[in-house]
């Protein structure tokens, strides 16, 4: 009971970090139909960009995760600017293509820049862990745990309840429409594209300091950004929300209990079973923004 | 006030408009009729700026805007409520209505509005928190009527606002056109329905094929031969 109360602990804080990078990935989906194979790569990129402010410019550690956090928006607004907004007209297909060329040159751009061996990105927190009755939690992980929920809200009250967000919305939901509001559709995609990107940057800045910083980071964590997704239903950022918790407690659960080293797997069985019965993910069409 | 003189649009190599020209005058209620696939909807879309056109000059108060896009369009005082309706299904009735304002900057003004539209379509009110999608089909038609409304149109486009609808509520939608008018805005109107369209227009035209065929007065084409044959059934 106490282990599973710790891996309870343990999954919530991988599922905060998996929300934030299913939400990004649904995001960008539901409102530009994009299949957006960089997201991995952005989450490694928000990686290195923290290890590079903290560990190279000796930058403070707090500032470093945002700095990280705006540098992939921004490299999200040029994916979007120099490779998307050309191809608005282009099929689904061709978009997919580019996209993995992108990922493809993005990831092999880190591995060019940084080398092939793991980095460690130092933290202020101390290392041992707070412990509250049978469960310990690490700071560390507590303050990433405390940090994706409060990107979680942000994000949510940016999308409820401003303008930009119910233009995002509207924009979601019938761009042509929303065109005829004075919505200006090529900054909202602009917009949820930096979003979709910030929002995988932060989990990999996030996560960057919990485990190490390689080139390849970026692959499973994209298979499982997609996984997430699916799971939650394409395009539905409540969906994204919980298919990202449900798949870090699964992790953290068939890791703990089954066998740690293909906890990677379980994830996937989980995908596989939940769409052989759902076929249309978690949450119905009818509650999806797009 | 507005002005279309030869002006050509289509989707990609389908040329839909060829050389249409036409006019509304301040305050006036035009009617744009013709059979399916005319160009119709076409025409609006050119106007509103989701289509861009290929030749021709579109002017407002003398100002060319052909080619603008369409925030630009409804920034100078046109306001375009589609086919189908196309209210934002999964955003409440409020949201609908907030993005019919989503240019203007007066808080106090919006609100006002937003009242008015409240007492006018009570409908609206009972339902403002509702997902639009739940609405029945009159009620999203008033919904999208009221929306184009919030943007405090003087020019007024509406793309077969009475289709799909019950009689009691075609009858409605007209009275709502027709008092739209009686308030001062100009008023474009596409219509399936030719002879509802030409009883309650001043001024209409007759579209064929992407060209205006023919143009006149309410009565003169009501009376026209070849438009009772065509579009009315030739039984009046
Ligand atoms: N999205 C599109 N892509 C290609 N062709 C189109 C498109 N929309 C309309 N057309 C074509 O353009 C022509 C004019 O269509 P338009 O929609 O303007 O007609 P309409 O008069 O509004 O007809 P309706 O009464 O059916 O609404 C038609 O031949 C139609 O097939
Ligand atoms: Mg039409």
């Amino acid at each position: 009971m106490d282990q599973a109360l710790q891996h309870l602990v343990n999954g919530t804080v991988l599922g905060g970090t998996y929300a934030l990078l299913g939400i990004g990935l649904t995001l960008v989906f539901g409102v530009m139909r994009v299949v957006n194979f960089t997201h991995g790569e952005l989450y490694a990129f928000g990686a290195y960009m923290t290890y590079a402010a903290v560990s190279l410019l000796g930058l403070d550690f707090y500032l470093s995760l945002a700095l990280a956090t705006l540098l992939g928006m921004a490299l999200g607004a040029a994916i979007e600017f120099l490779l998307l907004r050309p191809m608005r007209r282009a099929d689904i297909d061709s978009t997919m293509l580019v996209m993995i060329g992108a990922a493809l040159v993005l990831q092999n751009g880190e591995m060019w820049a940084w080398g092939g061996v793991a980095k460690l990105i130092p933290n202020p927190f101390p290392g041992t862990p707070l412990v509250v009755g049978p469960v310990s939690v690490l700071p560390l992980r507590l303050f990433v745990l405390v940090v994706s929920i409060a990107l979680l809200l942000g994000f949510w009250l940016l999308l409820d309840r401003t303008r930009i967000g119910m233009a995002m919305r509207a924009t979601f939901q019938d761009p042509e429409t929303a065109a005829l509001m004075g919505v200006r559709i090529n900054w909202v995609n602009s917009a949820t594209f930096a979003i979709g990107s910030g929002l995988a940057a932060a989990a990999g800045a996030l996560l960057g300091p919990v485990f190490m910083v390689s080139p390849t980071m970026g692959d499973l964590v994209g298979l499982k950004a997609f996984a997430i997704v699916i799971l939650g239903g394409l395009g539905s950022l409540p969906g994204a929300t919980i298919g990202g918790f449900a798949l870090g407690f699964v992790e953290e659960f068939a890791g703990g209990f089954v066998s740690t080293e293909y906890r990677d797997a379980f994830g996937f069985l989980l995908i596989i079973l939940i769409l052989a019965l759902k076929p249309q993910g978690l949450v119905p069409a009818k509650e999806r923004i797009g | 006030m507005l002005r279309l003189e030869g002006v050509s649009a289509g989707y990609g190599r389908i040329a839909a408009l060829a050389e249409v020209s036409l006019e509304v005058r301040e305050g006036e209620l035009v009617s744009l009729i013709g059979a399916n696939g005319a160009g119709k909807s076409t025409t609006l879309r050119t106007i509103s700026g989701l289509l861009k056109p290929t030749t021709g000059r579109i002017t407002l108060d003398g100002q060319a805007i052909g080619g603008l896009p369409p925030r630009e369009i409804l920034a100078r005082g046109i306001a375009h409520c589609p086919e189908g309706r196309r209210v934002f299904p999964h955003l409440s009735v409020r949201e609908n209505l907030a993005m019919g304002a989503l240019l203007r900057r007066d808080r106090a003004g919006i609100a006002g509005d937003l009242e008015a539209m409240y007492a006018r379509f009570p409908r609206l009110r009972e339902r403002s928190g509702q997902a639009a999608g739940t609405l029945s089909g009159g009620e999203q038609q008033m919904l999208a009527i009221a929306r184009a409304l919030m943007s405090r149109p003087r020019l007024i486009m509406f793309d077969e606002p009475s289709l799909g609808l019950a009689p009691s509520l075609v009858e409605q939608v007209f009275a709502i056109v027709r008092d739209i008018r009686a308030t001062g805005t100009t008023v474009l109107m596409v219509e399936q329905n030719a002879m509802a369209a030409l009883q309650l227009c001043d001024r209409a035209y007759l579209l064929e094929t992407g060209h205006v065929l023919r143009t006149g007065t309410g009565a003169e084409l009501l009376a026209s031969p070849d438009v009772r044959d065509a579009y009315l059934g030739g039984a009046i």
